[in-house]
């Protein structure tokens, strides 16, 4: 049983993870929390949902078109919503990236909902369906593709931060938007870029989880939900905390369901967020100070 | 000056025959001569909207299959609809619209239980008659009131069901899984009651998520306690991933499922794992598959009168339902009144096509549907496996 709770909590985790990672990339830049970013999330499984399903793409394919779907739409959430309201009170883009999630819920919901037997979709997995055995365990293929998938964008967002011009400019945004600005850097142009990039990196992680669930316009709350508490449990604002912190909620999750009672298993993320923010504000890997501020 | 005898007779036989002219034969609400005007209450727009629409697209269909007969006693139905937005703070002006704008003698429609909830104090208070197509709460139909009746199966009848049907087979360590919504809630406490009544508990009690993204830890409780069958209170999402998750681990239970999962061969496509959903039997509130030979008629008939409808069973809740209303309604005579055709229904027993029973309703039971079928994947086709018969 404990190898199997592990399992599923790590296949989980991975998945907040990678939520998770997104959340962080746009809080690191702009100091805001994408309250739109569960339903950017669902919006890319949507993309992919169409393309592979419907228009009979293969899965790569779909892959490919909800991640460039997802940063189209997380630049257009960029210039709809946080860039006319740059300098308003943080409230305000709160209460803005939850209206701009009600609008791509509508939209998604208009497009994909309401079909006949439910408000869902049915994601066929791209490789084999049947469970396989690893370590003594039965595992779902398409579970071990999610922690690939994880992986892959861990080491791809690594690279790019610490290798790339376009990261190094968004670190330098992320530390001082008044410094990099006056150091050349067109801050604007970082901001689209970010927020596009949380939003494809998002769809890319429905477009993992999607054959493992079914797909419904209300999937995006949920993970956005555990996505936060991953990243309030990492340390808000810091990438290795989201990560880190995305495994520990999907593991925590597993095993408070599978030892003390299942109907912990929905709640651990809120229990989560209380007990961090009660007793370690900055959570595991966070700066006091980044907190503070 | 004085009047001639003729003259004034005259005059009061013109004025007799203005008067039998402007006054129809019935003077009921939404009756005339030649036509009945029932509302339709119900879902038209937004995320439900093709649920609600297609009910009454079904019952429709058999109102016009009575008009192009002749009609009830040479009377033409007209069926007018009201949107609810399956909200209840939408349902009020709805239920409004019907009674007092449009003037229909009956209603028939109601597919979201807090619209129709909302609504029941306006048409009791209109002492409209309402015959419910789609929506499931038991307070509207229990306790009776001489007016309401249903012809779906009401929300406990499910959980009653499922295990009845579970004793039936002999099964004897039983298990829940359960979703703790407003939704769930209102399926699991008949369903612990249903339960006690029959002096068993639960082998194991799990709770899941109606959204989730994991079910292993619900799977391996149920296999720790060794239940040979599970009742299912989830909405499709959730079963999907407790039927995956537990053939993952090897666990392959008897699993009874709810009218969520009713059509089971689509379910069983949406799992996506050959095999995991053949020991998967699920409640139905009709007796047939949409794709049925049986139903192949009313296929045609539906698609003919609405071309943009593909023949589901939402169709067939409303082609029950119309088919009981038009024998109420033909039982209530000429001299058709609220009361007449209240009165009529209040002891009418119908075979209808949809249903694996008669919609029977008497003068102490309003909900009258308590034939629920039991459909499970033969040879990979989804069939009819059994009936229960509801009581509590």
């Amino acid at each position: 049983m404990f190898a199997y709770l592990i399992a599923s909590g790590i296949s989980t985790g991975a998945l907040y993870a990678m939520v998770a990672i997104g959340l962080v990339l746009v809080y690191r830049s702009t100091g805001h929390i994408n309250f739109s970013h569960g339903e950017l999330f669902m919006f890319g499984g949507f993309i992919a949902y169409t393309c592979f399903v419907i228009l009979g793409m293969p899965y790569f394919v779909s892959l490919v078109v909800a991640v460039i779907g997802g940063f189209a739409l997380g630049v257009l959430c960029d210039r709809t919503v946080y860039r006319p309201l740059i300098k308003a009170p943080a409230l305000t883009m709160v209460l803005a990236t939850v209206g701009f999630s009600f609008l791509i819920k509508g939209v998604a919901r208009f497009f994909w909902g309401a079909r006949e037997g439910g408000d869902y979709v049915a994601f066929p997995a791209a490789v084999d369906p049947s469970p396989i055995p690893v370590g003594g365990i039965m595992v779902f293929p398409q579970q071990l593709l999610v922690l690939g998938g994880a992986f892959f964008f861990v080491v791809v967002f690594t690279i790019f931060f610490r290798r790339t011009r376009w990261g190094k400019m968004m670190q330098a945004t992320a530390e001082n938007a008044t410094a990099a600005y006056l150091s050349g850097i067109r801050v604007e142009r970082v901001y689209t870029m970010t927020w596009g990039t949380g939003a494809c990196i998002a769809s890319a992680a429905a477009v993992l989880m999607a054959p493992l669930t079914l797909l419904s316009p209300d999937v995006g709350f949920n993970l956005l939900l555990r996505a936060f508490a991953a990243t309030v449990l990492g340390g808000l604002g810091s990438m290795p905390g989201a990560i880190i912190g995305g495994f520990l909620v999907g593991i925590i999750e597993s095993l408070a369901g599978g030892y003390i009672h299942t109907g912990l298993q929905e709640v651990s993320a809120f229990i989560i967020i209380i007990v961090v923010l009660v007793f370690r504000p900055a959570g595991l890997f966070g700066i006091r100070r980044l907190r503070e501020t | 000056m004085k009047r001639s005898p003729f003259a004034a007779g005259t005059a009061a036989a013109v004025l007799a025959a203005a008067w039998m002219h402007a006054v129809p034969a019935s003077a009921e609400t939404g009756v005339t001569d030649d036509t009945i005007k029932i509302g339709a209450l119900g879902v038209l727009t937004g995320p439900n909207a093709k649920f609600g629409d297609t009910i009454y697209n079904g019952v429709e269909a058999v109102y016009k299959e009575a008009n192009a007969t002749g009609g009830i006693h040479g009377r033409m139905i007209e069926y007018v609809r009201e949107d609810d937005r399956c909200q209840a703070s939408e349902a009020v002006g709805a239920v409004k619209k019907l009674i007092h704008q449009h003037e229909v003698f009956m209603i028939h429609g109601g597919a979201c239980s807090n619209a129709s909830l909302a609504a029941k104090p306006e048409i009791v208070a209109a002492d409209v008659p309402w015959v419910i197509t789609a929506s499931t709460a038991s307070s509207l139909t229990d306790p009776v009131h001489p007016r309401i009746f249903t012809t779906m199966l009401a929300g406990w009848m499910e959980s009653y069901a499922q295990v009845q049907y579970a004793i039936d087979l002999g099964m004897e360590r039983i298990a829940i899984v359960a979703q703790h919504d407003n939704w769930g809630r209102s399926r699991y406490d008949p369903l612990i009651e249903a339960f006690k009544l029959h002096g068993i508990e639960p082998v194991a009690d799990e709770e899941i998520a109606p959204d989730p993204t994991d079910g292993t830890p619900q799977a391996l409780r149920l296999q720790a306690a060794q239940a040979d069958a599970v009742i299912l209170i989830l909405f499709p999402k959730a079963a999907a991933v407790i039927l995956r998750d537990a053939y993952k681990i090897g666990y392959k239970p008897f699993l009874i499922g709810g009218s969520t999962v009713g059509d089971v061969g689509v379910f069983a496509n949406n799992v996506g794992i050959p095999g995991a959903a053949d020991k998967l039997h699920a409640v139905s509130t009709i007796g047939y598959t949409a794709d049925d030979p049986a139903m192949a008629e009313w296929k045609a008939k539906v698609e003919a009168a609405f071309p943009n409808d593909t023949f589901n069973i939402y169709h067939m809740f409303g082609i029950a339902s119309g088919q009981f209303v038009v024998e109420a309604l033909k039982r209530a005579g000429r001299d058709l009144t609220r009361e007449s055709v209240s009165q009529a229904m209040n002891d009418l027993s119908v075979e209808t096509d949809p249903y694996a029973g008669p919609i029977t309703c008497t003068p102490t039971d309003h909900q009258c549907h308590n034939n629920a079928a039991w459909f499970g994947l033969v040879d990979g086709v989804t069939k009819r496996v059994g009936v229960t018969a509801v009581t509590r």
